[in-house]
């Protein structure tokens, strides 16, 4: 079956759907893959140039009843950190998007005036948006609700906050890396889609035992269905495992342990406000939790980071902080990590009480807010105290800190989107003990575990899956549910080559921008500094020589030179 | 990398999974690093070099039935579905190779099925398994195979009796040569009940040892626990119960934290059990003649078809009653505790045994054992009432 994009040129206001080339599906899938491949003309555009995409991309599980695949991925360049960068999230948008005959929808040029891009089976539209300009999200969304699911922005993206967020009317976020800034600067308020269609599924048989195999795991699996897992406590139910490993960074990563967090844990939250499952669309983990209110409720980076790192126990202010962030449209692990780190350099971490204002300074540019909305590298070389950003690439680090798992550390570096705990993933062995244990203090492997983690995982976000479903699953099995979705020979070893070649695919694009192995490295603190050891757990400054021969073994076992660079500069021309 | 090549060959002897010096063990770091025999390290390499993964082990099992129910099965089966709840969960089915698919470039052939399963037997060769994330993950797929074949391989004997050159043979070595009498003769227990945390950990420790020396498990599967007051200490998931020091989780009963979000999947399963029996001691094995014989079922035209989950009946094995049940978040955790207080143990449908202590480990590791002794002697009772040939009896194996 042919699948298609939107391409949408906001300077003109053309618009036309377009047939994705069948062999850049095979050899990219959808999501970040298709999302990647879309960028190769311009990738090294400015993140604000009228000419940069925005890409909105699905993929070829979402519509199916495949578990946790009704996910989309939104790639772009990141104005936060100038790499090539995806985000993906759940909620219903998906699905709709899908379900109105799209594989993706690739946005470019700048409006001349705000708009709204409404989607539909039978068409696509773009709306006037200027009475919902400067508007919530909570404000938009409710405004749209008549269109099906919304992404929008907040006043942080239209005021291009670098670390502003693109959020879904169901409550999930397109976070971290600053698209909803690039949103705003093509004066693109709110996306909404609507369709109708249903996905067909080519060998339903075939499909059936791989998602009861999916289920199964699902079921044995104590990190996702167990009794103290996400499923029954969200995110949040990792707040007590960090606090018990001595890695739950605490004031700008000074120490590894907070003694107030039980405060905002998982069982916490549901005691003080009644957390109920919510799930994205055709997901049976349901892990996002509601309060009895209906409002969001924040997820474990985010207690974590408007808790330890700035020292605050207050779980009703981590949750307003949340519920600011989410109608800012702002990224809450960079939100809090930026006020953290100008918390340090200025001798004070905010008090409860000042955060709020603080974000919406932030979000509007005010004041102090105007230099924080930069992120935490700029704040601190503005400062005088480049080393108070606990960054990697200009991203903020989430709330695993690399002392207590070294494999996280080797990781944080080699993300080709910077600081991000989600493209390897070792938390999930190091800590989560899934698919297996390993040896959370040791490099020992951790190159090759990596490099194999991160392919894998850009195969999973072009599936487009979600990465909790391997806390359970497997490629094998999700290479199951997309031969039986699309009638195509697929296999994890064939998976991981398509994720391979999107990693190098990025990679390769930031190098063309400027990154060397310089960019890979973790800041100077984790080095020098210990963390909170104790209860038999020590927690050592990171050996930087070890660290750094792992990191050369890594370039190796990638092809890459040992200063990370490309042995040449034919690589695109040998990919599809 | 090379320290864990050792440790996992060193295993697999321990465990009599495999023939002695025959096991290759392959692991790529940014070099190709393979040990143990020539002939298997180098394949072992070979397959790895094709695949994304850490490691690779090749090994000729120390029993033959894996190639026995490779050999058995027609010409145009491409896979062996395991029997077994548990391995089947994590497995699917296990592709085979035959020695005609070997003859041009033999790596490459298992490579291509391994690309897509954890395991396969290549006949000739025996059973070679990859680690996708760590080395251990090949030798605990590699263990999974063989306890699927050799849980498979039993009921296939009993079903159809021997049906190739030297089965019979191999099988008579296996029960007076390779089979051990099973006993808890030489183990040394804590009489409980114990309070002291150290003491605990002490004795789980002991306990999950003792379980996989006496061959009631294969290393990497099963769970132990011990309830103090409020706590249940209970080993985490992807644990080997001969490896538990640092990894043993205390949980409270009131879940007031979630630090064991790392336990064991039968959490629930042990706290139900504790609730509904009082006992302190909870261990978990997979013997494997216990597993077997739980999937033999006397009851004819039977309207359940998905045994191992649905099965609401209670059957017994002697004295010990047998339920089914999914693992995890399934049914196993609601039809135990019911049944196991009384007899003191209870065996899930294909999966392994529950063996409980009111205040001790040696109660509950006797009735485990005992357990399979039983199942031992009633397996050769109805194969030797059979004479090796196959079956005429109403009994028949589930193997939905």
């Amino acid at each position: 079956m042919p699948e298609h994009m939107l391409v949408v040129d906001l300077s003109s206001g053309w618009m036309r759907r377009e047939e994705i080339p069948p062999e850049l599906l095979r050899a990219y899938l959808g999501g970040r893959g298709l999302g990647v491949r879309l960028l190769r003309e311009r990738h090294t555009l400015s993140p604000f140039d009228p000419a940069m995409p925005v890409v909105f991309a699905v993929g070829p599980l979402c519509g199916t009843p495949a578990p946790t695949s009704a996910r989309i991925e939104v790639v772009s360049r990141s104005p936060l950190t100038g790499t090539v960068y995806d985000c993906s999230a759940g909620g219903r948008f998906a699905w709709r998007l899908r379900a109105a005959g799209l594989l993706a929808i690739l946005v470019e040029g700048n409006s001349p005036r705000p708009v709204v891009l409404a989607v539909t089976s039978a068409g696509e539209e773009l709306l006037p948006a200027e009475e919902l300009w400067t508007k919530g999200v909570g404000e938009t969304v409710s405004a749209l609700s008549g269109r099906g699911s919304v992404a929008a922005i907040g006043p942080a993206g239209e005021n291009g906050v670098l670390f502003s967020s693109v959020m879904m009317g169901e409550g999930n976020a397109v976070g971290r890396g600053g698209l909803g800034a690039v949103l705003g600067r093509k004066n693109l308020k709110a996306v909404t889609v609507d369709g109708d269609r249903t996905v067909p599924v080519a060998d339903r048989v075939r499909f059936d035992r791989a998602r009861a195999d999916v289920l199964r795991l699902f079921r044995a699996s104590p990190v996702i269905f167990g009794e103290l897992g996400i499923s029954e406590y969200g995110t949040p139910a990792l707040v007590d495992l960090m606090r018990q490993r001595r890695m739950a960074p605490t004031e700008n990563f000074r120490r590894t342990v907070f003694h107030g967090s039980s405060c905002y844990s998982g069982p916490a939250i549901r005691a003080a406000y009644g957390a109920k499952k919510e799930g994205c669309f055709g997901c049976p983990i349901r892990c996002k939790k509601r309060a009895s209110d209906g409002r969001s409720l924040p997820e474990y980076e985010t207690v974590s980071h408007f808790g330890a790192l700035n020292g605050i126990s207050d779980l009703h202010a981590i949750v307003r902080s949340n519920d600011a962030c989410n109608d800012l449209g702002m990224d809450t692990i960079s939100a809090a990590a930026t006020l953290s780190a100008w918390g340090e350099a200025r001798g004070r971490f905010p008090s409860p009480e000042e955060i709020g204002p603080l974000l919406h300074d932030i979000a509007h540019r005010r004041g102090e807010g105007d230099l924080l909305a930069e992120g935490s590298r700029r704040v601190a070389e503005a400062l005088g105290k480049p080393g108070l950003s606990m960054s990697v690439k200009s991203l903020e680090l989430p709330a695993y800190d690399p002392r207590g798992a070294y494999g996280m550390a080797l990781a944080y570096v080699t993300s080709n989107r910077g600081g991000c705990h989600l493209r390897a993933y070792p938390i999930s062995h190091e800590i989560l003990r899934k698919p297996v244990a390993s040896d959370r203090f040791t490099f020992s492997g951790k190159a090759r575990m990596i490099k194999i983690a991160e392919d894998t995982n850009a195969a999973v976000d072009s599936l487009v899956a979600c990465k909790f479903a391997f806390f359970g699953a497997s490629l094998e099995e999700y290479a199951e549910l997309l031969a039986g979705a699309t009638g195509e020979h697929h296999t994890p070893q064939s998976l991981k080559e398509i994720g391979e070649r999107i990693w190098l695919t990025e990679r390769f694009y930031n190098a063309r921008n400027g990154f060397t192995r310089a960019d890979d490295d973790l800041p100077a603190r984790f080095f020098t500094e210990a963390g909170s050891s104790g209860e038999g757990i020590d927690i050592p400054p990171i050996d930087r020589a070890r660290f750094g021969e792992e990191l050369t073994k890594y370039y190796r076992i990638r092809g890459l030179r040992d200063d990370g660079s490309f042995p040449d500069d034919g690589f695109l021309g040998r990919q599809p | 990398m090379r320290s864990l090549i050792a440790k996992y060959a060193g295993k697999m002897e321990r465990d009599r999974s495999v023939v002695p010096g025959r096991a290759g063990i392959a692991a790529q770091d940014d070099v190709m690093l393979s040990e143990g025999a020539p002939d298997l390290s180098r394949l072992a390499a070979d397959v790895l070099s094709h695949l994304s993964c850490l490691g690779v082990v090749a090994a000729s099992p120390s029993l033959p039935f894996a190639e026995f129910l490779l050999r058995r099965a027609n010409p145009d089966v491409k896979t062996i579905v395991p029997l077994d709840t548990e391995t089947r969960t994590f497995l699917h089915d296990i592709p085979i190779v035959r020695r005609e698919e070997l003859a041009g470039n033999p790596a490459r052939a298992i490579a291509a099925l391994l690309s897509n399963r954890k395991g396969v037997i290549a006949e000739g060769v025996g059973i070679v398994a990859s680690g996708p994330v760590t080395l251990e993950q090949a030798y605990i797929n590699y263990s999974s195979v063989f306890h699927a074949c050799y849980v498979k391989y039993l009921l296939e004997v009993l079903r159809e009796g021997f049906l190739l050159p030297g089965e019979g043979e191999a099988f008579r070595a296996f029960r007076e040569t390779f089979l051990r009498p099973l006993t808890a003769e030489g183990l040394s227990f804590r009489a409980g009940p114990l309070d002291d945390p150290g003491e605990v950990l002490s004795e789980i420790r002991a306990a999950g040892r003792y379980t996989v020396e006496r061959g009631l498990v294969d290393s990497f599967f099963g769970n132990i626990s011990y309830r103090v007051g409020g706590t249940i200490f209970i080993s985490q998931t992807a644990a080997s119960l001969d490896e538990l020091a640092g990894c043993v989780d205390p949980v409270p009963t009131d879940n007031r934290s979630t630090t064991g979000i790392t336990a064991s999947s039968e959490l629930l399963a042990h706290r139900r059990i504790c609730e509904a029996t009082g006992a302190r001691a909870i261990l978990h094995g997979h013997p494997k003649f216990a597993v077997a014989m739980s999937m033999l079922c006397d009851v004819k035209d039977c309207p359940v078809k998905d045994c191992w989950k649905d099965c609401t009946r209670v059957r017994m094995l002697g004295d010990t009653p047998v339920v089914a049940g999914e693992i995890g978040a399934g049914g196993l955790a609601v039809r135990v505790p019911p049944v196991i207080g009384g007899p003191g143990k209870a065996i899930v449908y294909g999966h392994g045994v529950f063996a409980i202590g009111r205040d001790g480990f040696g109660e509950a590791f006797r009735s485990m054992v005992d357990v399979e002794n039983l199942c031992r002697e009633e397996y050769f009772r109805r194969l030797d009432a059979r004479g090796g040939h196959p079956s005429t009896s109403v009994s028949h194996i589930h193997s939905r």
